[in-house]
């Protein structure tokens, strides 16, 4: 089982097809909706995929032929190692835990796979050191 | 069993001095006991980095051609005040640009400075017959300037408040951001590292103390402002903010690694300084207040959601609690962040530790002692007649 972050960009036309539902339900993918908007421009939706590899290669095949842009996302937030100053601001920020002061370093680590892209550690560093890579 | 800052200075001179840090004196105590510790280790070299609001510095630029006596002045943009000598100009931390801009203010100013970056000045005048000029509008750097020196009126703080939220709302404050119904709590001391914490009474921390400031060697001025006695002890050290330094050193010799400029979100910039002092073990005595450790430290939990000056603590929690990742507050486990690197304290004990280790750095007496009992003042509204 792997867990992989996407983009889904809808056009106006295709925003109202109930793509995450034929997710679960054809392709037996687990979706977690991390974040979802919609204005006159069409709309983006956030979401984590698990399962196998095959499936969600299948799954991400089935929304291309139904007009969604894809786009995964490997890094949605980088922390400047250099700008960090290791307080732990982000540490209690973090919904789910992402950001971990090392016992005995006492150096902050940030670890990219928990990350679900809330975004809400970003104006919580006082350095500034961390920064969006993708937007929303 | 007794030591005097001449025999401490002796063998720091001959490269013979024993020095540990705050940290790892704990253990040296309770493997040896306060008696034997105290005969073997000359020096504890304690260490803190953290938002230190009441920082800023005092720049002379050098005088123009035609002479000017600024009345404005800006530093990329920021106000800096100038109602002193003609050229002097203090830039402090917290102060933002005028167009409402909160990420960059006085704070980054001066690290820009520190990394010797390009800053531009500029400066308007009414002139006088003996300063002509009226405006100048130019770029200096910490190489172009007269003078440029660090001196700020509170850092150090022994010991400071916890804060969280019982609101429903976040709260963005200068202890950072603060989730809703005691979403997170934050706090800000180096504890068992901390400078005053491990000098409790200020024996040996007093005006003319030479610290680390910043990577510079630098100087306690004064007393810093809100300094005060008050607070109770607990194990013997302050359970909540109490004294703290007004500091001193020469910005050209200080280091971006420990000095930053910081900014938190809706509240504004500030500046992240790094200072360490360095504790002579006169005697047994202080051996036993180095040997302080976070699990005897204890800070109030305060709730920044009353908007008072009077919060009540919710309750006393230790630094180890704090460490931990979490603490209890009201039946619910609330996940704690430090605002002060522990990591940065740690490097700046071990730095100051290996300066006194080569004869680089030498203990100063203090020159006169700071104030052993001092409350703090409110500034409530009063009439003329009462307050003549």
């Amino acid at each position: 089982m792997t867990v992989k972050k996407f983009l889904l960009t809808f056009t106006p036309e295709n925003v109202s097809e109930p793509v995450t539902y034929r997710l679960v339900k054809e392709f037996d993918i687990m979706i977690n909706i991390l974040r979802a908007e919609v204005d006159e421009k069409g709309g983006r939706l956030m979401i984590a995929m698990e399962g196998s590899g095959l499936q969600i290669d299948r799954a991400v095949k089935f929304l291309e032929s139904s007009g969604v842009n894809v786009q995964e996302l490997k890094e949605f937030v980088r922390k400047d190692d250099k700008r960090c100053t290791d307080c732990g601001m982000c540490v209690s920020i973090c919904p789910v835990s992402a950001f971990q002061v090392e016992k005995g370093t006492w150096k902050v680590t940030f670890l990219n796979e928990r990350c679900i892209a809330c975004g809400m550690c970003v104006d919580a560093c006082p350095p500034g050191a961390i920064r969006l890579r993708a937007q929303v | 069993m007794r030591r005097t800052y001449e025999e401490i200075n002796k063998k720091i001179k001959k490269g013979d001095a024993v020095v540990l840090t705050a940290e790892e004196v704990i253990d040296v105590v309770e493997r040896d006991g306060i008696e034997k510790a105290t005969k073997e280790v000359d020096i504890v070299t304690t260490g803190t980095f953290g938002a230190m609001c009441s920082s800023g510095a005092f720049i002379n630029f050098g005088h123009s051609e035609p002479p000017i006596k600024m009345a404005k002045v800006w530093l990329n943009d920021v106000p800096a005040y100038t109602g002193i000598a003609a050229v002097d100009a203090y830039i402090g931390a917290t102060e933002l640009r005028e167009d409402g801009d909160m990420s960059y203010g006085g704070a980054h100013v001066i690290e820009d400075l520190i990394a010797r970056k390009p800053v531009r000045l500029r400066a308007t005048a009414y002139g006088t017959d003996c300063y002509p000029r009226k405006e100048i509008d130019t770029y200096i750097s910490l190489s172009t300037v007269n003078q440029a020196y660090m001196y700020n009126p509170r850092n150090a703080y022994q010991n400071y408040g916890v804060a969280t939220n019982s609101s429903e709302k976040t709260l963005f404050t200068y202890m950072g951001k603060l989730l809703p119904k005691y979403g997170n709590a934050t706090y800000s001391s180096a504890g068992q590292l901390s400078p005053l914490l491990n000098d409790p009474h200020l024996r040996t921390v007093g005006i003319g103390t030479r610290i680390f400031l910043g990577g510079a060697q630098g100087y306690v001025a004064w007393e810093g402002t809100q300094y005060k006695t008050s607070p109770p002890e607990r194990n013997g050290v302050p359970t909540g903010s109490a004294r703290n330094l007004a500091v001193v050193g020469d910005l050209r010799e200080m280091s971006p690694e420990f000095i930053r400029a910081l900014v938190f979100n809706k509240y504004g910039t500030t500046l992240g300084v790094g200072i360490g002092v360095p504790i002579p073990i006169l005697d047994e005595e202080m051996m036993k207040c180095v040997s302080i450790k976070d699990s005897e430290i204890f800070a109030p939990v305060l709730d920044y959601s009353v908007q008072s000056r009077d919060r009540q603590a919710i309750r006393e929690v230790s630094y180890s609690e704090l460490r931990s990742g979490g603490i209890e507050v009201g039946g619910k486990k609330v996940r704690t962040s430090s605002l002060s690197s522990y990591s940065k304290a740690r490097l700046i004990a071990e730095t100051l530790k290996k300066s006194v280790q080569e004869g680089r750095f030498l203990l100063t007496e203090p020159v006169a002692r700071l104030p052993e009992e001092r409350t703090m003042n409110l500034l409530d509204l009063h009439s003329r007649e009462e307050v003549a």
